[in-house]
């Protein structure tokens, strides 16, 4: 069995500081594996001794922070690794990142199973999972908080609004971790120490057959989501003025 | 060329820790304060993580790593343990263990280093005596030869890990300072063993455990023993007949190093706590007490002493690494003797002054047992007195390499040879 996990370069949101107006200082903040893909990489490495899978890892970048999460992928037990490399990664659509992965899934794979983090911790758009799945015609078992390997199926369990889904599918298949899965484990100094001696294979985006689109978006600093302040007075007549909280509530959608 | 960053490796190795501490070690350590008792899963835990015998090599299954790492381990684990228990139960199992492999014999080396390193043992020191610690050329534990052994009677006290030893799987024990000579003062006349009085799971005869109830720091046991015809095979002797002095003197190197690095680890958790204190506690019309310079100045100082305390801790680490583990011929361990005493005499004693700020910022809620600052106080005050070497003999270090040996020679008695 063969397995790929993406994992992305992210800010380290525990170290993140804002200035006063609420935005916040990213120049500053250092960069880490994101927590979903860190859930992911833990995930595949699980899968060595269930599945006996050989695993790879990629990331899409050239920075050193990007090889750095790479090795990271190793000390937690990855066997290979692969760097797509390109100079603003960030400013990449979600599309154009789906394809990468894909086109990679052609030309090293293809691989049984290819897990990602079910969202990033900076821009979050859980978006590269489905679009994967359908660009490659794989199976989608989105959301995972639980993964299973049994019988030669995964099967997993996901927590939606309406409650939990426990899916089974035979591979191929993509499967998104959330944060939740498990607790990623942390790499010993020796891990750490060998890590820095395995090789990362370099792949040029121009080399990979995807037609890159760039984000038209210029600059995002801080997105608000606007708040409908909306008083209601319950001084004198309190039942009328529930009433009125509780329509308000329902035509919202809340209740 | 200066460099004051950590390398990547060092970096990675330090989140590594933090993680690891925040997750197994931070949500427990009140509990191990109150117990008086650090856990043996944790232990067996932080030896699976291999946060114990770092700097020894992989060929004693050590980590291969080096002392700066292990003073990043010690300083990140007492962050998360402030009453520095489990940091001095790490730096001893860090410290002792590397001075085991750079002067002891290769047959006790295989032994005991693995067992070490994964957990199931405890290797510490035992040179402090009822009549003194700081006096190593006094000591009066006698080893005498009778053959392929040696015969050791005499009393340690104020030994870090003696319960430990008893309680661990494997057992363990302690970097041994004996005397050949009885009732002679003479630093010419030290040996130097690796003493294991329980190994294997099983005690040995001769040697007699009392364990101190002591003020701070309640995770990790402190106790003494006394040994009666204790019997040790030559082959844990550790160096050369009667050159024990100088082996021990460098053991005390690397060790004060990592007390300091286990100081500052607190310390940064008590500036931390007073941060988050003086910004948000508001006093006088919602004015942060921060805004008081009265306040905000001596925060600073000891915000820059702090830093300054740490430099000094990663430099002796650095020249340990230079001198033992890269051997670069420029480092002598001669020239270690300097930067750790100001490291361990700085580090110690700025950390209790932050304490004693940090609690009078806190007010009276600080004299609380609820407020848990007392327990850094207490656990870092220890270091103030002394372990692995008094304040005054580190002042005494530094003045006599700074003025030389014979313009402070007064203090010392006259060798009987």
């Amino acid at each position: 069995m063969k397995a790929l996990v993406a994992i992305k370069l992210t800010y380290d949101v525990n170290q993140i500081k804002f200035e006063r107006d609420g935005t916040p200082i990213l120049d500053s903040c250092p960069k880490v594996m994101g927590e979903a893909d860190k859930c992911a990489v833990e995930e595949a490495v699980r899968l060595k001794k269930k599945a006996g899978a050989e695993i790879m890892a990629v990331t899409i970048g050239s920075s050193k922070e990007h090889y750095r999460i790479l090795r990271d992928a190793y000390a937690m037990g990855v066997d290979k690794s692969v760097i797509v490399r390109t100079e603003n990664p960030e400013r990449l659509d979600s599309l154009t990142i789906a394809k990468i992965i894909a086109s990679l899934n052609n030309k090293l794979g293809p691989f049984d199973v290819i897990f990602v983090g079910s969202g990033a911790s900076d821009t979050h758009s859980s978006v590269i999972g489905p679009m994967l799945a359908s660009i490659l015609g794989y199976k989608l078992l989105a959301n995972s908080d639980k993964i299973l390997f049994e019988d030669g199926k995964f099967i997993v369990i996901s927590t939606l609004e309406d409650g939990q889904y426990k899916i089974a599918t035979n591979p191929p298949v993509i499967i998104t971790v959330t944060s939740e899965a498990n607790e990623p484990r942390i790499p010993t100094i020796k891990d750490i120490l060998r890590s820095k001696r395995k090789p990362i294979d370099e792949i040029s985006l121009e080399n990979l057959d995807v037609k890159t689109k760039e984000l038209t978006l210029k600059n995002l600093t801080r997105y608000v989501v606007p708040r409908k302040r909306i008083k209601i007075d319950a001084t004198e007549n309190v039942e009328e003025a529930v009433d009125r909280l509780l329509k308000m509530l329902r035509e919202e959608g809340v209740i | 060329m200066v460099n004051y960053e950590f390398s990547e490796d060092e970096i990675r190795f330090r989140d590594s820790v933090r993680e690891f501490a925040k997750r197994y070690i931070e949500p427990r350590w009140i509990e191990i304060d109150n117990k008086g008792k650090i856990p043996l899963d944790l232990i067996k835990r932080m030896g699976d993580q291999g946060l114990f015998a770092i700097p020894v090599p992989e060929e004693y299954d050590g980590m291969g790593g080096t002392m700066v790492m292990a003073a990043i381990a010690v300083e990140e684990i007492a962050y998360y343990d402030p009453s520095v228990a489990v940091a001095v139960y790490a730096l001893l199992n860090n410290g002792w263990p590397l001075a085991l492999a750079l002067f002891g014999q290769e047959d006790a080396k295989l032994e005991i280093l693995p067992k070490v390193a994964s957990g199931d043992a405890f290797f510490g020191i035992a040179s402090t005596e009822p009549q003194g610690g700081s006096d190593v050329a006094g000591t009066k534990t006698v080893a005498k030869k009778m053959g392929n052994k040696w015969i050791v009677n005499g009393e340690k006290s104020f030994i870090s890990g003696v319960r430990e030893v008893q309680e661990l799987p494997e057992g363990g024990g302690f970097f041994l300072v004996a005397k050949t000579e009885k009732a002679v003062w003479s630093h010419k006349k030290i040996t130097t063993f690796a003493l294991i009085p329980k190994w294997n799971g099983k005690l040995k005869p001769g040697w007699k455990p009392t364990i101190y109830d002591e003020i701070g720091r309640h995770g990790i046991s402190t106790g003494g023993f006394t040994l009666e015809n204790f019997e040790i095979e030559d082959k844990y002797r550790i160096g050369d007949e009667n050159k024990g002095f100088y082996l021990v003197l460098q053991g005390f190197n690397i060790a004060r190093t990592l007390v300091a690095a286990a100081t500052i680890g607190s310390a940064r958790w008590a500036l931390d706590r007073a941060k988050e204190w003086l910004t948000t506690r508001k006093l006088f019309q919602g004015r942060p007490i921060a805004s008081f310079e009265g306040i905000s100045f001596k925060f600073a100082e000891l915000y820059t002493e702090l830093e300054a305390a740490r430099y000094f801790v990663y430099k002796a680490a650095w020249m340990i690494d230079n001198t033992y583990l890269t051997k670069d011929p420029k480092f002598k361990p001669y020239d270690l003797n300097l930067p750790v005493a100001m490291a361990k005499l700085k580090a110690p004693e700025t950390t209790t002054r932050i304490y004693e700020e940090v609690l009078k910022w806190f007010g009276a809620y600080a004299y609380t047992k609820d407020c848990n600052l007392y327990r850094g106080w207490l656990g870092t005050f220890s270091y103030t007195i002394g372990a692995e070497g008094a304040q005054n003999i580190m002042r005494y270090i530094i003045a006599r390499d700074v003025l030389g040996s014979e313009a402070v020679r007064n203090v010392w008695v006259k060798e009987e040879e």
